[in-house]
């Protein structure tokens, strides 16, 4: 097969962003314009799909951009790890983009800003060296502030100039972690670097290969929102608009995440395993608390867009043969249910035009179909069965079996179950005397009533959250195909009795949480856990935190 | 060393000052000093630039060309974050980091 077909992943979506601008041009064709370039992405599903069997056997395809062969030139790679990534990217963009089309706020700049960002993102994931994901994050970065800050609400502005402030700077520590690399090895290309670190004992254990390493892990890590730099997340995936609040938490910080398991496996960094162990453990249960506290919708599932990328990093870091599996598992499922969840929720906040989810409720009388796919959404993230949540936390046990921080997991899910108890009152009809109270408040924005496009793309997603849970183990190990080259050898009996009872006790102890959260006391806890949302200044000083803890591990190792 | 401070100053100028307008200058800064570094490793191997033509004694080509490509990058995102600067002053009245998030957050509640 020609190589050069990889190069059209990333020109399609290149050529949509044009197209887009032209839609700026003519503005009475901008609709035209936008659809154009939307669907610009049957390109890369195309390539993709040609390459799916050969990529599944191991085969890898690489394709120097330019004519520059590998150690000096830009190459493009496709391996398992990278066809599995795009994957998800061209599985999940193009259905928030359709959502985005139907829904006829937003207009050519919009759909721009969105190809630019996909182009970054399928950079970063098919890039066979490091300078050249350096300027895939720099494509995703400038993208990304513009989107949050694309409605031009005020805290839209701060929350894009916070991320901006902190990424750039993790990015300085990126381009740094570049420069050691440079420095002792001489090359950049991610295979050459690999090889080198593997076949010479002695260059692989001085201080500033290690120091690189932590220097790039932080760089991308502040893009992934793990502890110390998750402080920009909630405010960002709160205030921007609702499609891109998906994308951002469904796709993006994936895409970042995918990126540093490359780096760390290719790096030989296994030593870091045990710390990104805990530190996936700490997130997920720290950012559910910070969920539990909310009362902004939005907010609340923005915590947990945290609190679940802890549980994917806490299983990668477990590092049993079955944990990465279960990690690319977890992040593929919660990219669906987050997604889904986001639209929903947006949509409601949009309907009933308030953000707090006491003053939003009975919106299933509205727009039930709406609510139906909330729910799906809801109980895949609860981990209830059959939705694909239940699946991939199966997994997740198996690979994290023996760990001690599997204990901060399962906290984590029962107090996620308490928090969505909590989340679902916007959809669930209220008790009678606060219905009437509300139905007199609640005056619909009919700017946002869903039409047809976004409930075919609520639909889609709720079917595949559905299907990915009933045919999750078929998919873990296409998965396992996918990053090992070899058939998942022991596969999981997933509907069994003890399996399913086993998530009752979990449903209980979140039952009996969400009414602690509600007591007054509880309600006192929450309102000071909420005013502890970081400034500026300390969202700094949480960084330096994360970069001297990631500096002194490869210090210690 | 004078590099090494030049990326510490601009690094304590994005931490410290509230102003935000000179916390862009600070990325500014700090974006400098990574630059000079990728440039001044280079040229130690050689003295003449490395022009077609001339293969002897030339500086290690690579690191400019990956530090145009930073350039061109870090303007980007100068020009952007000035932009957000320019209306968050539009919308508050004022510079000062920490006014501004009280304000916001007022506004919130």
């Amino acid at each position: 097969m020609n190589e050069s077909i990889i190069i059209w992943i990333l020109l399609f979506p290149l050529f949509g962003a044009a197209a887009a601008l032209f839609g700026k041009i003519f503005k009475v064709a901008e609709r035209f314009f936008s659809l154009v370039s939307v669907f610009s992405f049957t390109g890369p599903v195309i390539v993709l799909a040609q390459l799916c069997l050969p990529v599944m056997e191991g085969k890898v395809f690489s394709y120097a951009l330019g004519g520059w062969p590998a150690p000096y030139g830009i190459n493009l790679m496709v391996d398992g790890f990278a066809w599995v990534s795009s994957a998800l990217i061209s599985l999940l963009i193009p259905l928030i983009a359709l959502f985005a089309l139907g829904n006829r706020k937003y207009g050519a700049q919009f759909f721009f800003c969105v190809m630019l960002l996909t182009t970054g993102m399928y950079c970063v994931v098919l890039t066979g060296d490091l300078f050249t994901m350096f300027v895939g994050f720099e494509i995703i970065a400038i993208s990304v502030y513009i989107l949050i800050a694309y409605e031009g609400t005020s805290i839209g502005l701060i929350a894009s100039f916070k991320y901006l402030i902190l990424s750039t700077t993790g990015i300085f520590f990126f381009l740094f972690g570049i420069f050691l690399i440079y420095r002792e090895l001489g090359v950049l290309s991610i295979p050459d670097i690999s090889i080198l670190l593997k076949s010479e004992g002695g260059i692989r254990n001085t201080y500033s290969i290690h120091l690189a390493l932590a220097f790039l892990c932080v760089g991308i890590s502040v893009r992934t929102a793990f502890i110390p730099f998750h402080t920009w997340l909630p405010e960002a995936h709160a205030y921007a608009p609702h499609p891109v609040s998906a994308l951002l938490s469904g796709v993006l910080i994936k895409i970042s995440f995918f990126a540093l398991v490359r780096i760390v496996l290719q790096f030989g960094g296994t030593y870091m395993s045990e710390f990104l162990l805990w530190v996936g453990g700490l997130t997920a249960i720290s950012a559910v608390i910070g969920a539990l506290s909310q009362s902004d919708a939005k907010r609340l599932l923005a915590y947990h867009s945290i609190s679940q990328m802890g549980y994917i990093l806490a299983v990668f870091g477990a590092g049993s043969p079955i944990a990465l599996t279960a990690s690319f598992f977890h992040a593929f499922n919660h990219a669906l249910f987050k997604s889904l969840l986001f639209l929903t929720v947006g949509t409601a906040v949009g309907v009933s035009g308030f953000r707090n989810i006491y003053k939003i409720s009975s919106l299933w009388h509205k727009i039930p179909f709406f609510g139906l796919s909330f729910f799906i959404g809801a109980l895949s993230i609860c981990g209830i069965p059959p939705f694909n949540g239940f699946a991939s936390k199966v997994y997740i046990t198996s690979g994290m079996a023996g760990s001690p921080a599997y204990g901060l997991l399962w906290i984590t899910s029962f107090l996620t179950i308490a928090s969505f108890v909590k989340l679902s009152r916007i959809y669930l009809p209220g008790n009678r005397a606060e219905q009437g109270r509300s139905q007199r408040i609640l005056t619909l924005v009919s700017e946002y009533l869903p039409g047809k496009v976004e409930t075919i793309v609520v639909g889609v997603l709720a079917f595949l959250c559905l299907g990915s849970g009933i045919f999750g183990v078929q998919i873990a190990g296409f998965l396992h195909q996918m990053l090992y080259h070899s058939a998942l050898n022991y596969t999981l009996p997933l509907f069994r009795v003890e399996k399913l009872l086993s998530v009752l006790p979990a449903i209980l102890l979140g039952i009996a949480a969400f009414r602690i959260v509600t007591s007054s006391r509880g309600k006192a806890i929450s309102s000071w856990i909420k005013a502890l949302s970081p400034d500026m200044h300390s969202v700094m000083i949480l960084f330096f935190i994360g970069l001297l803890s990631f500096a002194s591990i490869a210090y210690l190792r | 060393m004078l590099i090494g401070t030049i990326f510490l100053v601009g690094l304590w100028g994005i931490m410290n000052k509230a102003n935000i307008f000179k916390k862009v200058i600070a990325l500014s800064i700090a974006n400098s000093g990574i630059i000079l570094l990728f440039i001044y490793y280079g040229s130690i191997s050689g003295e003449t630039a490395p022009i077609e033509g001339t293969l002897k004694n030339m500086v290690d080509p690579l690191p400019q060309a990956l530090m145009l490509t930073t350039i061109v990058v870090g303007i980007c995102v100068i020009a952007l974050s000035l932009v957000l600067v320019y209306r968050l002053y539009v919308e508050f009245k004022t510079l000062d980091i920490r006014v501004i998030e009280k304000k916001a957050r007022k506004l919130h509640e």
